[in-house]
């Protein structure tokens, strides 16, 4: 058939010159069926006329119509170019918008499976794992609220905004905006553009659960404390060897307490200046050689061997003295409170090293008893930047590897430990992380249950001069 | 015209199992509402998941009739049959899951009565995370039609059977302590019962899944640890 009466990709468009010779054809052939059979007498005529009208039909049909371009503005083909590189750009754009996008076709309102998935840009197809295009919408977003809300885009034409939980193996919260867009041939359309808010909530909730972590480690010592005062001011009042040990326990709680708020006070501030890089210059070795001065009254008390090798290296890094020291001295710590009696402390200094060695575990890797290791802080990786290390270790009881992600939690405990009589505070390893995150640094522990733990602080080497800076 | 028949087949098809999923997440919505009112003391958050559950009831009753329909009109077979039971199967066990859901935010009405008992509610809130994230993997499995994924939730039932004994202690040493803390710790029971059961409809789902997807029955051993089953091993026959 020549003509096709439903709308073909060939189909003559309305007006042309097609259209026009058919009609006229037409009218032709029913004037001329109207004479013959009017008028029989006159059929062999007709029968010329219809031979030359369609001979005319046919010769219009075959000649190519006039051409197009002479009515069309003289630059359309540079225009058209233009008109692509747009189309490509906003494609490449859509393409590479950091947040997940997806166009959203509408179907029938209550036709469920209607909601396909029209476009989706990389970041929605790698999080939702789908095709760029025709996936259904429910099995991927089904969230009812999103749902709802992709809803009330499609067919009442709101704007909303909608919080939802979800997708892949750890929790994330996200946001999702849904759009209506301008109608399309084939329905209703929306755009919805989901944004990450994890972090968001998670700062919320940590500074909720701070607060209440540190109230209660504070009314832990303060209710001990008054209860003493209590005992004191009533019956213990005239029993002088009571009173001596009562007034011991009460100097200890308060200790604990005073520990704990310059431990909080020390937090803030370093926490203030996290993002503002330290500019001293410290060698890492020396400092440790201090650290291991200081604690020897501890030490000697526990009857414990702190051991550091080789004293005469020098690692000269980029940072604050005191802050350095800190780490160190908050690591020392921890290895000789969780160290038995008798125990030994081994401190290794590692001065010139490369990120890749100083995120390694420290023993090579091969220890064969199960001990996990894990980065708690990893720097960012900077070409050619080489780090000093610092690595303690102990040989107490050790962790299992479900402590170790939240090791540098504020206030977090491995259960069924205890630290003996010098307790911690429960901020030291917080405090480690946020020293080494100022100086862009790294931190990694390695341990086992039974097998003791190995903290590992590594930061950027300063360049050497002939003479380091005596710290 | 054979080739429209199919299409509509199809689409009926694909449209029951995205009424299945959108069930799903209406249901998984329900839990993990259910269990953060309880954690929040939220109280119009407890009645919206309570009025709520009528639309599950609605879409549980939808997907049964669309199935029936498609059964009877299309005589699916094969892979398609085991398309439309699990569809039929999974409404029954996600309607399951709203019901106690549904409870769940009824006794955290209740709760939200007496005084706050932060260390318990957070007990309960750890483990509701737990269940709502299996029951999101498990619905995650079925609209991907992952079967290692299905078979992981499926191996992992007996963390939430952990956390129900460990709750379970905790409350009755509350209990022991404080008659007060009775009343209270009884309905933090029952909602623990209830998340220990939505767990075991989230494995079911993981079976159903794994029947859909391969034609067969999961038969293997669900790993529980039970004080007698190293006895129980059948001894090998010795060779006389």
């Amino acid at each position: 058939m020549p003509y096709e009466v439903s709308p073909s990709p060939v189909a003559p468009r309305a007006g042309s010159r097609l259209w026009t010779a058919g009609a006229s054809t037409g009218i032709a052939v029913i004037v001329l069926v109207g004479l013959a059979v009017y008028q029989p007498a006159l059929a062999p005529y007709l029968l010329g006329a219809a031979g030359l009208i369609g001979l005319a039909a046919w010769i219009l049909n075959r000649t190519p119509p006039a051409p197009a371009p002479s009515n069309d503005p003289a630059g359309l083909a540079p225009s058209q170019a233009a008109l692509e590189t747009e189309t490509t750009l906003l494609e490449s754009v859509f393409e590479a918008l950091a947040d997940p996008v997806l166009v959203v076709s509408g179907g029938e309102a209550d036709d469920i499976a209607g909601r396909r998935i029209v476009l989706a840009n990389a970041a929605a197809r790698d999080l939702l794992r789908i095709q760029r295009e025709g996936g259904l919408l429910v099995p991927v977003l089904r969230d009812p609220a999103v749902l709802e809300a992709v809803d009330e885009a499609l067919f009442g034409g709101l704007t909303r905004t909608t919080d939802y939980a979800g997708m892949g193996a750890q929790t994330r919260h996200w946001r999702a905006v849904t759009q209506p867009l301008a109608q399309a041939r084939s329905g209703p359309l929306a755009l919805v553009v989901l944004r990450d808010e994890t972090d968001v909530r998670r700062m919320e909730l940590m500074r909720v659960d701070f607060l209440a972590n540190a109230s209660h480690e504070l009314k832990t010592p303060l209710a001990s404390l008054s209860g003493f005062i209590e005992t004191l001011k009533g019956h213990a009042r005239d029993d002088p060897k009571a009173r001596d040990r009562f007034l011991d326990i009460m100097a200890t709680q308060a200790d604990r307490m005073s520990r704990l708020v310059s431990d909080l006070l020390s937090l803030s501030r370093i926490e203030l200046n996290e993002h503002i890089p330290p500019a001293g210059r410290v060698d890492l070795a020396r400092a440790a050689a201090d650290v291991v001065d200081a604690v020897s009254v501890l030490s000697a008390e526990r009857n414990v061997v702190v051991r550091l090798d080789d004293r005469e290296t020098s690692a000269p890094v980029h940072g604050d003295r005191d802050e350095i020291l800190q780490v160190v001295q908050n690591l020392v710590d921890n290895a000789i409170k969780y160290s038995p009696a008798s125990g030994t402390v081994e401190i290794v200094i590692r001065p010139d090293i490369a990120l890749d060695e100083a995120a390694a575990p420290w023993s090579g890797g091969n220890r064969g008893d199960g001990a996990t290791r894990l980065p708690l802080v990893t720097p960012d990786r900077e070409a050619g930047q080489r780090y000093a290390a610092v690595t303690v270790r102990d040989h107490g009881p050790g962790m299992a590897r479900e402590h170790l992600p939240r090791l540098t939690e504020r206030f977090y405990r491995v259960e069924g430990q205890k630290s003996g009589e010098r307790q911690g505070t429960g901020l030291g390893l917080a405090i480690v992380k946020h020293i080494v995150n100022r100086h862009r640094g790294g931190l990694t522990v390695e341990s086992a249950p039974g097998q003791g733990a190995a903290f590992t602080a590594y930061f950027p080497l300063a360049p050497r001069r002939e003479a380091v800076t005596p710290s | 015209m054979p080739q429209h028949t199919v299409k509509a087949y199809g689409d009926e098809l694909n449209q029951l199992t995205a009424e299945v999923a959108r069930m799903g997440g209406l249901a998984e919505a329900q839990v993990a509402d259910a269990v953060d009112s309880v954690a929040r003391r939220d109280i119009a958050l407890a009645r919206a998941v309570v009025e709520r559950d009528a639309r599950l009831d609605a879409m549980h009753r939808d997907i049964e009739r669309k199935a029936i329909r498609l059964i009877a009109l299309r005589q699916p077979v094969a892979s398609d049959l085991r398309r439309t039971l699990a569809a039929m199967k999974l409404a029954v066990d996600l309607e399951r899951t709203g019901d106690l859901a549904k409870n769940i935010a009824k006794r955290g009405l209740i709760l939200a009565e007496g005084e706050p008992m932060p260390p318990l509610t957070r007990s309960i809130e750890r483990m509701g995370k737990l269940v709502s994230m299996r029951l999101r993997d498990v619905l995650d499995a079925y609209a991907a039609a992952e079967i290692d994924r299905a078979i992981a939730v499926w191996n992992t039932d007996d963390e939430v059977d952990e956390h129900y004994n460990a709750l379970f202690r905790e409350l009755l040493t509350y209990m022991m302590g404080d008659p007060r803390t009775i009343t209270a710790g009884t309905h933090l029971l029952f909602m623990a019962k209830n998340l220990e059961r939505i767990g075991d409809h989230a494995t079911n789902i993981a079976e159903t899944i794994y029947y859909e997807i391969t034609g067969q029955e999961f038969t293997g051993e669900r790993p529980r640890w039970s004080p007698d089953a190293a006895e129980a091993a059948p001894e090998p026959l010795s060779p006389v």
